[in-house]
This record gives structure tokens, C-alpha cells and sequence, in this order.
């Protein structure tokens, strides 16, 4: 980073993982008697869990290193985010989970759905039922319901309370939240982009958690350091460096490698198209409705994650990233084992290319070290073909 | 009653032959590419009054022979017990395979896993990445011992392996160092493997690989449990198999034409 | 087997890829089943139905067509014949156990996924599945990821693809969820047949396959003794045409079988020796032509007792049973019945154990084989805790995951010889 630019967010935790700096976040809280609920996932209803005064933590883990205890019971073929997870669990070394009082999930990938099963003995768990078909007519009331379940049992697990009007507090509280992120994601959607992956990282991680109370200061700052940025002429890479839309499967942590060889060969990324980047934050919870858990439900259910059938607002969300973010390149990057986005993969492809005639490449990985050059080719050649 | 016991690995062939349960002869060589000649070209001209196969190409043999087979694991759990009685948990890395065998309270055969489906973290892996290094196999733990730290291996294939071991010498990466990371990748696909059944308990080490003093010490090492190898690490299968023969010929008489499956 | 080739033609099959899967499938039921020693004689019906498998049992379906009534084929126990039956249709379960044109599945599905898709892919892309090519309707399900995203991929290239949405848990809600997809589906199916769903109609549809699980379900108690009278791959053989045969003809031939089966047991007549070892295998459905396991196992010295399977005991267990009552009971029924199902793509999913155990003790098994096919999440995941349990009570098992190609079949001997060294205690 140059001297001359102040990170957007300037602490003891600026250049190392984001998620140090969310645990230290989660560990304030617990020190002020909050209760923490261990989530999974982008689909757990963050505005209820904020509205009953909890606080959540994201459970996915992205390290190598508990993989192997968690080889011992599960699959070597199976996800590395799903056998990471595990593992630190097993293991007992997971910060974030040993906070939690309570674990949240749904029913996404068969993976998880199943790995769930090895886990509901330990702490409190409730495991939601997610719909696969969102486009069906009873979706919406089939999650709304769901949701409800889960305010019961949080209820009854931790005396907690919240109103609809409390909800539709949150609903507002957060929608306020992804207006300011969608603010700060006009930067990278400019050429050339003034902030690269690892402080949009910073904030994606740091907001999922938390409020738009929360958020609103620290956003605040970052947005006007980004529009000084801009003023100034600063870019964080050259203009003319091939833009990158990365889509698919969260990264994180070890995972991250596959960002840090798109930039090792001369790339940039400018959009990130997964629940560990923009999506968390692109659709907004109807206010005002009069049955605000009606109104998330909704809300939800646009994620296009591959969990949905047959989720083809995945592709018309990836249309309008490319046509904001402009990227040169498109990188599907597949966890290994994750037989959704794997297979889905391939209309995604079909669809960049075809309808925006963009080289595309998909990337199945996992989180260790032994692949990283065979990545590094296929990347390199992808950028090559920009 | 002189048992033979007979075991066609897919790089070497060990026979051994025991009388009151005492070995009386223990030979090996290499399989080749004709496992069946190999085979009878080491029991020729010994006089056995049952004979069992077992390894890889014990089928084969068994058209020919007509004798009694019995798996690998079985041979095995049979040859460790009979060699050390406390037996309950072991690890046998050969040729082309990795097998891990759980003992109940009785001795028996309870669990097993086995790794016979990738070569990387067998004795094929060793004998490949000695030979991209210079080394004879004889040089190889040895120099693996002598190293101050290990490289870091990140392929889990054998053939990348390889790629990546010419790679880390080219930018001068010391041999020894390079050694030692190679043992230690395949310790540690074969305790990922153990630790699958058998997260604790003392571990019988056997199978060609065993005979690797850099491998035993780093399997201890790694499990932190106690370790105990044979004498004849690579016989324990042979070694089994003639204890079944022992068995089959005491039931039948001792005659090899009537002995039946 | 007459010349079928005009009717394989006008199906628009590549005669070349077709001709080329009949004569593999030949040769492999020649090795597998015709070379097994003291079949029952009423196998010799299912030895004639593999025979004419794209022969004369197409030429029926053609023949139901011409005469106004739909083809429905489906991958998955989860649709309910019933109600196909119902609209005067044909139900067919459609092949996907043979590894054919993995290359053109592999265009458009990954590598790594289980071979019962890949299978139903290269069928779909070689165009040599009649069945398929035949069908009016092709369900697909939302069962597990797989499968479910597969479909996706699938839809644009068969005539008419309807999806059934399933629930993933076994509440009410997961309840209510199946009986609205079966309630769309029989929309589906009197638009496709013209024809109304009545209560006459369907209580016939019910009978008619009651009586075909009744009959397997009285095979399957028959191979409780020892030596048991029929072996595990013709057993197997005859869960698997349950899915494609004329559902009457089956029920008739299967109690002919049974028979004579009773017939063997009074005798103490059976395919093996007394004493062989007794497996019960757990796990994945086997699709035809699947026999790569049962076949490994049985020539290692075992007999195969049971199969806790959708091609199996799973498939079958349960009765969906005549209250009375009108459409809208008989709806009920269905979706109780169908609902109990324990795949393992359900959470939590319980009673799967629960039933490997009761079935190892009432077919007097001496181990079980749990087997799935390879990146079957699902099963594989399950098998861990299943394994666990089953050992817990003294119940030996034996962990497989394998596709369909013969490769790993040395390794999978070898894996079950020790198993089944290990059960016999020797």
C-alpha cells in the first residue's frame, strides 16, 4: 500500500486477516453481556438475531491446518470450508465457535446439511429449513414460518425478546448498512479502482456481524477516504491492469491465495460475487410492510446462492455486476467437493461468455499450498487472453 | 509340518517357510513384471507340506497352485500378533499400498483402512523421489536424518511430487532438506490414514517401508505413541500367511491336494 | 430378440452407441448371472425380460403411446406410481447405471460427481436409452446436490422435464411440502394425459402397486433361511426390473418365483452352501446394469441377504395401503407413505440405522457392507455415524465408495475377502 494512502480502516489489525479484527469486535461484546449465535451462513437472518439483542458470529472457517483432525471422522472429498469448520470444532481451537451460545444453520449443500448432523450435541443448534425452490409459491411463507422457528428457539435458549416492531427496526437499521456498502463498492467499480480485495475484505467481514449503528462511523471514514483517494488520482493498481469479476464459493483465509496470484500475475480484482464479498449486501428488506419477518423472508430468498434451483438470478446478478464492474475477466472459483456451484459452473461460463463475451475460467480448489501453481498457469493464461 | 506362507506384493515376493512355528526360511526378491514366474522361482525346490498365498497376486497363484489364499490384512494381523503378542494397532506401508489393521481384545481382525489407490506416501514414492535426487535407497534416510529442516512438500501426487522435488533443487534448495520433507510428507499420509481407526494405543510398524530408519523415527515422532518394527519388517505378511498354512495343514492332515478353500 | 431396429430408429437412437451398449450389457449378464449355479427356475422370466430389456418391453410403451396413454420416466422411489398409474400411464425407472459416454457427460457435468448422473447423461448424449427417448415426461427431484443441479442441465434436452421439490426434513412442514409437489404433480400428469384423477382410478393405481411391493417383500422374507434359496444379484435383479416391468406381469412372475422359492426352503435348497457368509448391504441404489459389488461379493465366497436400498427394502417397505375415502385421502396416504422414505439426503435421518439393524437380525446377516457410490455426499457423510452405531452393537461393517468402471474391482475384492474373513471369525 502506498505511504500515501491511510487504510480504510487504520487499527492494530489493519494488513493481518479480517477476521481478527471481527473476533476482537465479538470478544467486546461478550464483555458487555451479549449473547453470540454461531451462523454458518449468508442465508441466517442477521436483522432478527440483532433485533433480540444477539450478536452473530460467522462459524465458516478457511484454515488448512484443522483439516486433517477433521479427515479422521469426515471425508477427505468433501469441502474444505465444511471440513475446516469441523475441525476446529473437534478440535476445540475455534475462537468464534467457543464464543457462541447457541450454533445456527440451514439446510444449504448436502455437505453441510449432513456435517450439521455430527455437531447438534454439542451446543445448543438449530439447523433451519431452507427452501430450495425460491420461486415457488410457497416459498416465501415456508421461510417466513422458518423464521419464526428460529426467533422461538432463540427465545427460549437465551430469554430473549424481540417485537415486529423491533424487527422492522433491525430490517431498517440494516438496509441502512447495505446502502453504505453498496456506496463503498461504487469505488471499485471505478477505473481504476482506488481499493483492492483485501480492505474490501476488511469491511465485508466486519459488517456481516454487525449493525449499520455499528458500521455507520467506520464506513462513514472509509467512504470519505475512498472519495480522497479518488480526488487524488490515487489508483490502487494502473488503469489499464485487466479488471477481474471473481464469482462462486466464499473465499477466505487459506483460500485467498487464488486472489493473491490474480494480482502476483497481473490482474485486479474489482468485484467479488460471493457471500464472503458483495452479496451479503446487494438486496435490501422491504420496510414498512407490516410483517417484517414476511419481508425478510423475501429478502433472503433472492440470494443466488447454488443451493437454489434453478437460481437464475445468479446469472442475471452476474449481469449486472459486469455491466457495473466492467471486469475483463471472469474467475468461478469452485471449492473442491462443492458439486453445486461445480456443476452450475458451467451455464455460468456459457452465460459470460456468450452473452458477454468475456474470457471466463473456472477454478475448483482447495485450501492448501499443492495447487498453487497449477492455478497460476491457468491464470496467467486467462489474463493473457484479456 | 513345514507351513509355507507366500506373499506376491506388487514389488517384491517374500516366502517364508515356518516348522513348529519357528521360521526355518525366509527369502524375497523382486516381483517383476511376471509375478507368477517370480513366485515360483522362489519356492522351487523347497520342500513345504502347505503352502498359503497372500498379497496383490495371490489369485494368481492360486490357479496355479490351487492352495488356500488369504488377504493381505488377514496375513498380516495374523504374522503381528504371533510376533508381538500385545498387538492391537498396525501400520504397514508396502510397495504400492498403506494399510492400517485394528486388533479387537481377541487378536482378530476389527477395523481396517487402506490407501490403495494413489502411490504418493508409499514405498513407490520413496523409491522415485530417491532416485530424483541422486540418492540410492540405502543414501536416502540417511541423508533425510543428516538434514537441519525439512522442505516443505505441497503435491500430493506422486508424479507432481517429483516435479516439485527437480524444482526445489534447481533453485538450490539443499538435497538433505529435500530428503527429509519427502519422509516426512509420506508420515504423514500414513498417520492421517492410522488415526482414522485408531486415534491412540501402541502402533506395530511393518511392511518394506518400515525397514527406512528416518521413517520410523518419524512416525514416532509424528504419533507420539510407542512404536514397535519387527526384525523383518517386509516378511510380516508371508510370515502370516504361513501361520494360516500352519492352521489349514494341522486341520487336513498336512496334505496340500485336499486342502480346500 | 426380433429386429427392433425401425422402432430403435424411429426413437431417434444412435443405432451404432446402441448396438454397442447391448452387446457390452450381454457379454456382462452372461458373467454375471448366467453363469451362477442352482438359479431358480423362475428367474428364467427375468433372464427373458433382460433379454428383450430395449426389445419388447419398448415396443409395449410404443404401443401404450399410439393408444393415448403417456410414458413417465423418473430416476428416484420418490415418485409415486401411484399416480401415474392413475392417468392410465406407464411409470418407468430410467437407466443410469452403466458407465457409457462418460466423455459426453463430462462435456457438461463435472468429473468429479456420482456416476448414477454422469450414467444418465452419457445415456441422454449417446441417445441409447429408449426408455428415455420414449418418455413423455422425465421427473427429476430435488433430492441431493447433485441431482438436483444436474437436472438443470438436463431440462433443455428432453422433451419435458417437471421437477418434484422435496422436503430436506421430516417435519410437518417437510409433510405438507411433499403433499403440495404431489398435488402439482398429478396437475402435471392429467394435463400430459388428458385424462382425471378419480378416486377409482387412483384406489386401482394403489392396489396394483401394493401388490408389487407385496411381492418383493415376500421374496425378500424368504431369503431369512439358511442356505438362503435365491442369491443376492437375482434378488437384486428383480428390485431393479420392479421399476421398468409391466407392474401385473411382475407381481405375477415374482410370486411364481416365490413359490418355488418356498418350495427350496422346505427342502433346505439353496444357491450356496449352509454356512456361507451372510451380507446385508447398505446404502446407495444399484440402477441396472449395476452389479459390479453384489457380483465381487458373491464370488468371494458370501451370499448377499438383504438390501437396505431405494433399489431394495428402502424402495419397498412400505405399503401405501386402501383406507377408502376420495382422492384427497388417498393424497394423504400417499404422502405418508412416501414421506417415510429415510434417504439419507434427509437431516437429521434416524431411522436409516434403526432399519439396518432390524434387517440384520431378521435376515440373520453376519455383516453389512455399506456402500456408496462415489461423491455421494449424503451417504458418505451418513456412513461414519452409521458405521459407528452398528459397531457399537457388535454389528461388523465394511465402508465401500466406488463408481462403476472396473479399476478398483482388486481393491474392492480384496477389502471384502478380509471383511468377510473377519465375519467368519477364521
Amino acid at each position: 500500500m502506498s505511504r500515501t494512502v491511510e487504510p480504510l480502516i487504520n487499527d492494530e489489525y489493519t494488513g493481518g486477516p479480517p477476521t481478527k479484527r471481527v473476533l476482537a469486535h465479538l470478544q467486546e461484546k461478550r464483555r458487555t453481556g451479549m449473547k453470540i449465535a454461531g451462523v454458518y451462513c449468508g442465508y441466517a437472518p442477521t436483522e432478527l438475531i440483532l433485533a433480540m439483542g444477539i450478536a452473530p458470529a460467522t462459524l465458516c472457517a478457511f484454515s488448512n491446518a484443522t483439516i486433517e483432525a477433521a479427515e479422521t471422522v469426515l471425508p477427505a472429498n468433501l469441502c474444505p470450508l465444511i471440513k475446516s469448520s469441523y475441525g476446529f470444532i473437534i478440535t476445540d481451537t475455534c475462537p468464534f465457535y467457543g464464543l457462541s451460545d447457541a450454533v445456527i444453520g440451514e439446510t444449504t449443500c448436502d455437505g453441510k446439511k449432513k456435517m450439521f448432523e455430527l455437531i447438534t450435541d454439542l451446543k445448543p443448534t438449530w439447523i433451519m429449513d431452507l427452501p430450495q425452490v425460491p420461486d415457488q409459491e410457497e416459498a416465501v411463507a415456508n421461510w417466513a414460518a422458518m423464521i419464526r422457528k428460529l426467533q422461538r428457539f432463540l427465545e427460549t435458549t437465551f430469554g430473549a425478546h424481540a417485537t415486529d416492531d423491533a424487527i422492522e427496526a433491525a430490517i431498517r437499521d440494516i438496509n441502512r448498512r447495505n446502502a453504505m456498502m453498496r456506496e463503498v463498492f461504487e469505488f471499485p467499480a471505478g477505473r481504476p479502482t482506488v481499493v483492492g480485495w483485501q480492505e474490501i475484505y476488511d469491511l465485508t467481514f466486519l459488517a456481516q456481524g454487525s449493525s449499520g449503528k455499528e458500521m455507520e462511523p467506520i464506513l462513514a471514514e472509509a467512504l470519505w477516504k475512498l472519495e480522497q483517494r479518488r480526488d487524488n488520482g490515487y489508483a490502487y493498481r494502473p488503469a489499464d491492469t485487466p479488471r477481474v469479476m471473481v464469482t462462486g464459493c466464499p473465499v477466505g483465509g487459506d483460500a485467498e491465495k487464488v486472489f493473491r496470484i490474480i494480482e502476483e500475475a497481473g490482474g485486479v480484482i474489482v468485484a467479488l460475487d460471493a457471500c464472503s464479498g458483495f452479496k451479503p449486501y446487494m438486496t435490501d428488506t422491504a420496510e414498512g410492510t407490516g410483517d417484517p419477518v414476511r419481508a425478510l423472508a423475501e429478502r433472503y430468498l433472492k440470494i443466488p446462492c447454488s443451493c437454489m434451483t434453478p437460481n437464475a438470478r445468479r446469472l442475471t446478478e452476474m449481469t449486472r455486476l459486469i455491466e457495473k464492474f466492467r471486469p475483463d475477466a471472469v474467475i468461478d472459483i469452485v471449492l473442491q467437493a462443492c458439486h453445486s456451484f461445480n456443476i452450475e459452473s458451467h451455464k455460468v461460463g456459457e452465460h459470460v461468455g456468450r452473452y458477454h463475451g468475456l474470457p471466463f475460467l473456472k477454478i475448483v480448489t482447495d485450501f492448501s499450498l499443492s495447487d498453487v501453481e497449477q492455478v497460476r498457469t491457468r491464470v496467467e493464461a486467462l489474463l493473457e487472453s484479456c | 509340518m513345514r507351513a509355507g506362507g507366500l506373499d506376491i506384493g506388487s514389488r517384491t515376493v517374500k516366502f517364508v517357510v515356518i516348522e513348529d512355528g519357528r521360521t526355518v526360511l525366509a527369502r524375497k526378491a523382486l516381483t517383476s513384471h511376471d509375478p507368477l514366474e517370480a513366485a515360483r522361482t522362489l519356492i522351487a525346490g523347497i520342500q513345504y507340506d502347505v503352502i498359503v498365498a497372500t498379497g496383490y497376486g495371490r489369485h494368481l497363484l492360486k490357479e496355479h497352485l490351487d492352495c488356500p489364499v488369504i488377504s493381505e490384512i488377514k496375513a498380516f494381523a495374523l504374522g503381528a500378533k504371533a510376533i508381538h503378542a500385545p498387538c492391537r494397532v498396525i501400520l504397514d506401508i508396502g510397495g504400492q499400498d498403506t494399510k492400517a489393521i485394528c486388533l479387537n481384545e481377541s487378536g482378530e481382525m476389527a477395523k481396517f483402512e487402506m490407501n490403495d489407490k494413489c502411490a504418493a506416501g508409499t514405498g513407490r514414492f520413496l523409491e522415485i523421489m530417491a532416485n530424483a535426487l541422486n540418492y540410492t535407497l540405502e543414501e536416502f534416510p540417511k541423508a533425510a536424518l543428516s538434514a537441519e529442516h525439512a522442505e516443505k512438500i505441497n503435491s500430493m501426487c506422486t508424479v507432481f511430487a517429483e516435479s516439485e522435488v527437480i524444482s526445489l533443487t534447481a533453485r538450490g534448495a539443499s538435497r538433505s532438506d529435500v530428503a527429509l520433507g519427502i519422509h516426512k510428507a509420506i508420515v504423514s499420509r500414513s498417520t492421517a490414514l492410522l488415526k482414522r481407526i485408531a486415534p491412540s494405543g501402541e502402533v506395530f510398524f511393518a511392511g518394506g517401508v518400515a525397514l527406512n530408519e528416518c521413517i520410523r523415527a518419524l512416525i514416532a515422532e509424528d504419533l507420539n505413541r510407542p512404536v514397535v518394527v519387527p526384525p523383518d519388517p517386509q516378511g510380516v505378511g508371508a510370515f502370516g500367511a504361513a501361520l494360516h498354512a500352519q492352521k489349514v495343514g494341522a486341520a487336513t492332515g498336512g496334505n496340500n491336494e485336499t486342502v480346500l478353500r | 430378440m426380433s429386429d427392433y431396429t425401425q422402432m430403435w430408429s424411429d426413437l431417434g437412437l444412435d443405432l451404432k452407441g446402441h448396438d454397442a451398449l447391448l452387446s457390452v450389457l450381454g457379454g456382462a449378464y452372461q458373467d454375471i448371472f448366467l453363469s451362477q449355479k442352482n438359479r431358480p427356475e423362475g428367474m428364467k422370466y427375468f433372464d427373458f425380460v433382460m433379454s428383450e430389456v430395449h426389445g419388447l418391453r419398448i415396443k409395449e410403451l410404443m404401443d401404450a403411446k399410439a393408444q393415448g396413454r403417456i410414458v413417465v420416466g423418473s430416476y428416484c422411489v420418490f415418485v409415486p406410481e401411484e399416480l401415474i398409474l392413475a392417468v392410465d400411464g406407464v411409470s418407468v425407472g430410467l437407466c443410469a447405471g452403466a458407465e457409457f459416454n462418460f466423455e459426453g457427460a463430462e462435456e457438461v457435468v463435472p468429473r468429479n460427481l456420482c456416476p448414477l448422473i454422469k450414467s444418465a447423461f452419457g445415456f441422454k448424449r449417446g441417445l441409447v436409452c429408449p426408455y428415455l427417448e420414449a418418455s413423455d415426461i422425465v421427473v427429476g427431484e430435488n433430492t441431493c446436490d447433485g441431482k438436483k443441479k444436474s437436472y438443470e442441465v438436463l431440462g433443455p434436452m428432453v422433451k419435458d422435464l417437471y421437477i418434484i421439490d422435496l422436503p430436506q426434513m421430516k417435519s410437518d412442514s417437510g409433510r405438507m411440502l411433499l403433499k403440495e409437489e404431489y398435488r402439482k404433480f398429478m396437475t402435471k400428469l392429467e394435463e400430459k394425459s388428458g385424462r382425471k384423477i378419480t378416486a377409482e382410478n387412483l384406489k386401482k393405481g394403489i392396489a396394483t402397486v401394493d401388490a408389487k411391493r407385496q411381492a418383493v417383500k415376500r421374496l425378500a422374507e424368504l431369503r431369512k433361511t439358511d442356505p438362503a434359496p435365491i442369491s443376492g444379484l437375482d434378488a437384486l435383479l428383480v428390485n431393479q426390473v420392479f421399476f421398468y416391468d409391466d407392474p401385473t406381469r411382475f407381481t405375477s412372475s415374482v410370486n411364481a418365483l416365490c413359490d418355488e422359492l418356498e418350495e427350496r426352503v422346505k427342502k433346505g435348497e439353496g444357491v450356496f452352501p449352509k454356512g456361507t457368509p451372510r451380507v446385508l448391504m447398505s446404502g446407495c441404489p444399484m440402477a441396472v446394469p449395476n452389479w459390479k459389488v453384489p457380483f465381487i461379493v458373491e464370488t468371494s465366497g458370501a451370499v448377499i441377504v438383504g438390501e437396505e436400498s431405494c433399489v431394495g427394502e428402502r424402495g419397498t417397505r412400505w405399503l401405501t395401503g386402501d383406507e377408502g375415502g376420495g382422492v384427497a385421502e388417498m393424497l394423504e396416504a400417499i404422502t405418508e407413505r412416501y414421506f417415510k422414505i429415510d434417504c439419507a439426503v434427509f437431516t437429521p435421518n434416524p431411522s436409516r440405522v434403526d432399519h439396518v439393524r432390524d434387517m440384520f437380525g431378521r435376515y440373520n446377516a453376519g455383516g453389512v457392507i455399506h456402500y456408496s457410490l462415489q461423491f455421494c455426499h449424503p451417504y458418505i457423510v451418513e456412513s461414519g455415524p452409521v458405521e459407528a452405531n452398528l459397531e457399537g452393537s457388535g454389528i461388523p461393517v465394511l465402508r465401500l465408495e466406488t463408481d462403476y468402471s472396473q479399476e478398483d474391482s482388486g481393491q474392492i475384492k480384496t477389502r471384502v475377502e478380509a471383511f468377510l474373513e473377519r465375519i467368519q471369525g477364521k
